[in-house]
C-alpha cells in the first residue's frame, strides 16, 4: 500500500510539468499578446502609439522573446522565487490576484461537492432498491433534466425565480452586509442562503451523474453470485446491500471524484460569469479576453494540478476500498 | 414424420433466437426502449428541419427591422370580423404604455396580410448548391411573422432558431465523428503498442483530462483569430469541442486493447500471419465497438452544451453565423427574460436535443447487451 | 412428512419464470425426499431445472420466479414448509447457513473481493454460533484447517483473489460447514475444477459428511460422480423427475429412456475400442410454451402416438425404492425395461 502511494506520488512531478508545458502553449496561442489587446482598447479611446512604442511595451513585458524563452524564464521564476508572473490587467503579481479568490473557490467548491455526494448517495441507493418505482422515476426524470439544462441557464431561471418568489434574486455570493462588514458567524445564514443557487446550478449535473453510476451499479452488483452465496449464509438483507453492495457500487463514484472536481471548476467558471460570483472562473475569462497571460496561465495550472491531487487522493481511496487493486500493484 | 416437423418447429424458433446476429440483436432491444425511440424521431425532425433551414425559415440571418425591436410573437389568425380567410397576420404597431412609458406591440387590425405558402424571399443557396429564393411560408409585403418573437436588433427569432440550429447540430456531431477517429486512432496505438509509446501518450491524455473543460475551451476559443471567414471559425470550434472528449474515448481504447492484447485469438492470428492492421481492425475493433457508439451518443451531449456556452460567453459562432447560444445571449439578464419571455425558447431546444441524445445513447446502451 | 427418517420432503414443486417470451416452465410438479444422513444425487443435463430446484428449498431464488407447492423440512423448530416463510424474515435466515447449507460451482465468484476469505467465513460463525469476536475467529479457523487449508491462521487474513480455484472451493464448504448443518446443498462444485482437485473435493465431502452426520444433495451431470458419491439417484429432465431409486438400480437397470439413454452415453472400462459413443438424438427444447404430454417425446425411442404426447406420464414404482415416471414403462409393468447396447 506505501508503495502504491510513493510511486503515485512520484509520477506527480513529471504530470505537472508536462501540464505546465500544454497550458503555457495554449495560452500564447491566440494571435498577438497583451500588448496587442492593450494597444487597441487604448486606440478605441483616443491614444495613439508609434511602432516604437509598441516594440518598447514589448520589450518592458518581455513580450518579444519566442514562447519557449518565455516559458522557461516563466517556470524559472517559479521553481526558484514562486513567481507566478505578473498580471498586465491588474498591475499585480499573479499571485497576489489568485490568492485574493482561491480561498474562496476552493471552499465553495468543497461545499458544493460534499453536498452533491450527501444528496446523490441517498437517491442513487433508492433508486436501485426501487427500480422502476414512482419514486425512481420522478428521481431519473428531473436527473435527466438536470444533465440537460446548460448550468449557467438555469442559474439565469433561478435567480427569476427568487427574484420573483422572495424579491432578492440573490446575485453574487455576498450580501450587502458581508460586503460591508466582513464574513462573520453573524452574516453566515446570509453567505449561506446565497449558496443556495451555486449549489443547485453547479452540483446538479454532478449529482445526477453519480446517481445514475450508483444506480447501475448498484443493479449490477444485486445479482452477483456472492450476493446469492451470502443470502445462502442467511445473511441480512440491509447487510448485504450496505456491507456488500454499496461497498462496491462506490468503486466507480471514488474514480470519478477527480473527474467530478474537473467539472466543477468547469461549470462554476461560467455560472461564476453568470451570477457573478468571486471566484476565480470570471477572472480568467477576462484574462482570457485581454491576453493577461501569465494570471490566465497560472488559474489554469492551478485548476490542472487540483485536479491532478484529486485524482492521487482519489486513487488512494480507491486502493483502500478494493483490495484487488493493491494486489494488482504489487505483482505487476 | 410427425417427430420431424415438431422438432424442426422447436429447432427454428431456437435458431431464431439464438442465431440472431449481433446488430439485428441490437436493434430488435433498441426498438423496445420507448424513449430512445421517440428521441430518434425527435432527432430525426430536428436534423430534417435543420437540413432544409434556409428553405423552412421565412428570413435569413441578417433580415432585421428596427421597428419590430423585442416584439412579441405574432398572433396567427383564420378569421377576421367572423369570416373565415385563412391564415394571415395583422400589422404590428408600437406604442407606449402610458404609465410605464415601456415599448408595447399591438395588432393593427386594419393591416391584413396573408400567409402565402411557397414564397419569394431571400437568396440562398439548398444544401449549399442549389441556387433559389422559394421559402416554405411567408407574408406579403409589409407585414412580417414571428413565429417566436424578435429579438433586441428586430430579428425574426423563428428563422434565426432555425438557422442556428444548422450549426448546434451539426458541430456536437462532427466534433463527435472526429473525437471517436482520434481516440480510436490515439488510443489504438497506445494500447497496441505499450511501452514508452504508451507511457506518453498516457501522460498527455491524463494532462489533458485534468484540465477543467470549460477553461481549456475558453483558452483555446480565445486563440480563434478575430477577421477570419465563418466558415472557418466554424471548423476552429468543431475540433476544440472534439478536443476533449477523445481523450476519454482513447482511454477506453486503450484500456481495451491491453486487455484483448493478451486474449489467446489475438496470439493465434498473430502466429498464423495476420498483418497488424488486420488484427486491429477485423478482430480487436468489433469487440468493444458497441460500447464506443454508446460512449460517444453519450458524450454529444457534452459537446452541445460546450458549443452553447461557449458561443454563449462570445468565444464561439460569431455573426453573421448564429447557433443557439449566441441566441441565449440576449436571455443572460433577468429583466430581459421577465419582458420578453420568448427569448428563453433557445434553451428548450438545447434541452429537448440533449434529452434526446442522452435516451438514445442510454437505449444503446441496454441494447448492447441483449441477454440480459 | 411421510417419513420419520427424512430432513426434506419436496412435493410437487412448480416454478414459473415471467419472460418476455411466454412463461417458462422452468420446474413441473417435482417430488422427492432426502433422508437423514444420505447422499441424494439429481443428474440432469444443463437447463433442467435442477439448479432452481435446489435455491427454492433455501428460497434464494429471484424474485421473478413464482413457486408454488410444498418444500417440508424437519427444522429444529419442527417441520416447516420453506415455502410458506416471508423470504426475508428470521425464520427463512435461521435456517440459512445453520441448518441447510449450500456450495455453488464456481467458487471464484461466490466471495466478495473486497473482504477476506476469514471474514466472510467468520460471518457465518457469527450469525449462528457465537457473537465473541475471539471465540468465532478460533471456531472459523478450526473449521478451515479441516477442510485442508494449509496455514489456515495466515489464510484467513488473506483475500479471495490470493486463493486458488481449489483453495477457494474448501473454504466455501468450510463456510457451509462450520455450522454443522443438516443438509449440504452441493451444486455441481467440482465441474469448475481441475481433475485432481475434483477427486480430493469429493473425498473432503464424503469425509466431512460421515463426520457430521448431515445429508447431501449432489447435483451434477456428470455420472461418475454420482456413482461415487450418492446413495439414490433422482435424474431431472424438463423440469420433471423421471426417474429415482438406488444408484445400483439406477446404474444397472434403467427404466425410463432418458435414464437408459444417459447410462449408455458413458463411456465404460471394457468396451471395445472402436465403438461408437451412443448419443441421445435431438436437444432438449425450451421450456417455453411446451406441447402437452411427456416432456422426452421428441427424442424418446419407445414413445407410443396417442398416449405419450397426449397426457403426462405418473410415477409408477418398479422396484423397492424404484420410482419411473414413463407411460412405456407402466404399460410393461412387470417387463423387463430394455437397454440400449
Amino acid at each position: 500500500m506505501r508503495d502504491y502511494i510513493l510511486k503515485r506520488i512520484l509520477m506527480f512531478i513529471p504530470t505537472v510539468l508536462l501540464m505546465s508545458v500544454i497550458v503555457f502553449f495554449i495560452i500564447q496561442l491566440p494571435p498577438g499578446d497583451y500588448i496587442t489587446s492593450y494597444v487597441s482598447r487604448m486606440s478605441a479611446e483616443g491614444e495613439v502609439f508609434t511602432s516604437e512604442d509598441i516594440a518598447r511595451l514589448r520589450e518592458q513585458y518581455g513580450l518579444d522573446k519566442p514562447w519557449y524563452i518565455q516559458y522557461f524564464k516563466w517556470m524559472k521564476n517559479i521553481i526558484t522565487e514562486g513567481d507566478f508572473g505578473y498580471s498586465f490587467a491588474y498591475n499585480r503579481p499573479v499571485w497576489t490576484v489568485i490568492m485574493s479568490r482561491l480561498p474562496l473557490t476552493v471552499t465553495v467548491t468543497l461545499i458544493i461537492m460534499i453536498f452533491t455526494y450527501l444528496v446523490s448517495l441517498p437517491i442513487g441507493l433508492y433508486s436501485a432498491l426501487h427500480q422502476y418505482s414512482v419514486g425512481d422515476f420522478i428521481f431519473t426524470g428531473i436527473g435527466f433534466l438536470g444533465l440537460a439544462t446548460p448550468n449557467f441557464l438555469l442559474a439565469i431561471i433561478l435567480m427569476f425565480a427568487s427574484f420573483k418568489l422572495t424579491g432578492d434574486p440573490l446575485i453574487g455570493l455576498f450580501s450587502e452586509e458581508i460586503l460591508r462588514e466582513g464574513l462573520k458567524l453573524s452574516n453566515l445564514g446570509s453567505f449561506l442562503k446565497h449558496l443556495i443557487i451555486p449549489i443547485v446550478v453547479i452540483g446538479t449535473s454532478n449529482t445526477c451523474g453519480v446517481i445514475r453510476t450508483i444506480r447501475a451499479q448498484m443493479l449490477d452488483e444485486i445479482t452477483r453470485q456472492y450476493v446469492l452465496t451470502a443470502r445462502a449464509k442467511g445473511v441480512s438483507e440491509n447487510t448485504i446491500i450496505y456491507k456488500y453492495c454499496l461497498r462496491a457500487a462506490l468503486n466507480p463514484v471514488v474514480s470519478g471524484l477527480a473527474g467530478s472536481l474537473s467539472s466543477l471548476f468547469s461549470g462554476s467558471t461560467i455560472s461564476a460569469i453568470v451570477m457573478n460570483m468571486a471566484i476565480l472562473g470570471p477572472v480568467l475569462y477576462e484574462a482570457l479576453k485581454t491576453q493577461d497571460m501569465y494570471l490566465a496561465g497560472t488559474i489554469l495550472l492551478t485548476q490542472g494540478i487540483l485536479v491532478v491531487i484529486g485524482t492521487l487522493l482519489s486513487d488512494i481511496v480507491l486502493a483502500w476500498l478494493d483490495p484487488r487493486i493493491r494486489y494488482a500493484e504489487r505483482s505487476s | 414424420m410427425v417427430l420431424q416437423n415438431v422438432m424442426d418447429r422447436n429447432k427454428r424458433k431456437e435458431e431464431e433466437y439464438y442465431l440472431a446476429s449481433q446488430w439485428t440483436l441490437m436493434r430488435r432491444k433498441f426498438k423496445k426502449h420507448k424513449l430512445a425511440m421517440a428521441s430518434l424521431w425527435v432527432l430525426g425532425f430536428l436534423y430534417f428541419v435543420a437540413l432544409f433551414g434556409n428553405f423552412i425559415a421565412p428570413y435569413n440571418l441578417v433580415a432585421y427591422n428596427s421597428k419590430i425591436v423585442n416584439a412579441p410573437p405574432t398572433k396567427i389568425h383564420m378569421f377576421h370580423e367572423g369570416k373565415y380567410i385563412g391564415p394571415f397576420v395583422y400589422g404590428i404597431k408600437m406604442e407606449r404604455d402610458p404609465v410605464s412609458k415601456r415599448k408595447m406591440y399591438i395588432e393593427n387590425k386594419d393591416e391584413i396580410y396573408k400567409i402565402k405558402w411557397f414564397t419569394h424571399g431571400s437568396e440562398y443557396k439548398l444544401f449549399g448548391l442549389i441556387k433559389t429564393d422559394i421559402h416554405l411560408f411567408g407574408v406579403e409585403q409589409g407585414g412580417v411573422v414571428l413565429l417566436m418573437g424578435a429579438d433586441s436588433m428586430g430579428r425574426d427569432l423563428f428563422s434565426r432558431m432555425i438557422l442556428g440550429s444548422q450549426v448546434s447540430l451539426t458541430v456536437p456531431f462532427a466534433g463527435a465523428i472526429i473525437s471517436f477517429v482520434l481516440g480510436i486512432i490515439i488510443g489504438g496505438i497506445a494500447g497496441y503498442f505499450g511501452g514508452a509509446i504508451d507511457s506518453v501518450i498516457s501522460r498527455i491524455i491524463e494532462v489533458l483530462s485534468a484540465l477543467p473543460t470549460i477553461p481549456l475551451w475558453m483558452a483555446l476559443s480565445a486563440s480563434i483569430p478575430p477577421d477570419i471567414p465563418v466558415v472557418r471559425v466554424y471548423l476552429y470550434i468543431t475540433i476544440i469541442v472534439s478536443f476533449i472528449s477523445w481523450t476519454g474515448l482513447a482511454r477506453i481504447v486503450r484500456g481495451k486493447f491491453i486487455s484483448m492484447r493478451k486474449e489467446d485469438y489475438i496470439m493465434a492470428a498473430r502466429i498464423a500471419g495476420v498483418s497488424t492492421w488486420k488484427i486491429i481492425i477485423k478482430h480487436m475493433v468489433p469487440g468493444f465497438m458497441s460500447y464506443l457508439i454508446v460512449s460517444l451518443t453519450l458524450g454529444i451531449p457534452g459537446m452541445i452544451i460546450g458549443e452553447t456556452s461557449m458561443s454563449f460567453l462570445g468565444l464561439g459562432i460569431r455573426s453573421p453565423a448564429t447557433s443557439w447560444g449566441v441566441l441565449l445571449q440576449e436571455a443572460q439578464e433577468i429583466t430581459s427574460i421577465a419582458m420578453h419571455p420568448w427569448k428563453l425558447i433557445p434553451l428548450f431546444a438545447v434541452i429537448i436535443t440533449v434529452l434526446a441524445f442522452n435516451f438514445i445513447g442510454d437505449g444503446l446502451r441496454d441494447a448492447a447487451d441483449p441477454y440480459k | 412428512m411421510d417419513r420419520k427418517e427424512s430432513i426434506v420432503q419436496v412435493n410437487n414443486l412448480h416454478i414459473n419464470i415471467k419472460m418476455d417470451e411466454g412463461i417458462l416452465t422452468a420446474v413441473r410438479g417435482v417430488t422427492f425426499h432426502i433422508d437423514r444422513g444420505e447422499t441424494l444425487g439429481l443428474v440432469g443435463e444443463s437447463g433442467c431445472g435442477k439448479s432452481l430446484t435446489c435455491k427454492a428449498i433455501l428460497a434464494i431464488n429471484d424474485p421473478k420466479c413464482s413457486t408454488s407447492g410444498e418444500i417440508l423440512f424437519n427444522s429444529d423448530d419442527g417441520v416447516v414448509d420453506i415455502l410458506r416463510l416471508p423470504p426475508k424474515g428470521s425464520e427463512i435466515r435461521n435456517i440459512r447457513g445453520k441448518q441447510i447449507s449450500m456450495i455453488f460451482q464456481e467458487p471464484m465468484v461466490c466471495f466478495s473481493p473486497l473482504y477476506t476469505i476469514g471474514n466472510q467465513i467468520n460471518e457465518c460463525t457469527r450469525l449462528h454460533i457465537t457473537k465473541d469476536k475471539k471465540k468465532s475467529r478460533e471456531i472459523s479457523i478450526e473449521m478451515m484447517k479441516k477442510v485442508g487449508i494449509a496455514n489456515a491462521e495466515k489464510r484467513y487474513d488473506q483475500y479471495p483473489h490470493e486463493f486458488s480455484g481449489g483453495m477457494l472451493q474448501r473454504a466455501l464448504i468450510a463456510m457451509a460447514l462450520v455450522c454443522n448443518p443438516k443438509l449440504l446443498i452441493a451444486d455441481e462444485p467440482t465441474t469448475a475444477l481441475d481433475v485432481t482437485i475434483q477427486a480430493q473435493i469429493l473425498e473432503l465431502i464424503k469425509e466431512l459428511q460421515k463426520e457430521l452426520k448431515m445429508s447431501v444433495l449432489f447435483v451434477t451431470h456428470d455420472l461418475g460422480t454420482v456413482a461415487r458419491m450418492c446413495d439414490r439417484v433422482a435424474v431431472m429432465y424438463l423440469g420433471k423427475i423421471v426417474e429415482t431409486g438406488p444408484v445400483e438400480e439406477i446404474y444397472l437397470s434403467p427404466k425410463h429412456p432418458y435414464t437408459i439413454g444417459l447410462i449408455g452415453s458413458v463411456h465404460k472400462i471394457g468396451s471395445k475400442r472402436k465403438e461408437r459413443l451412443y448419443s441421445i438424438e435431438g436437444t432438449v427444447p425450451l421450456a417455453l410454451n411446451l406441447p402437452a404430454g411427456c416432456g422426452f417425446y421428441d427424442r424418446c425411442h419407445c414413445r407410443i402416438d396417442g398416449v405419450c404426447n397426449v397426457k403426462e406420464p405418473e410415477p409408477v414404482e418398479v422396484g423397492p425404492n424404484h420410482v419411473v415416471s414413463c407411460h412405456a414403462v407402466g404399460q410393461k409393468t412387470g417387463e423387463e425395461g430394455h437397454d440400449i447396447e
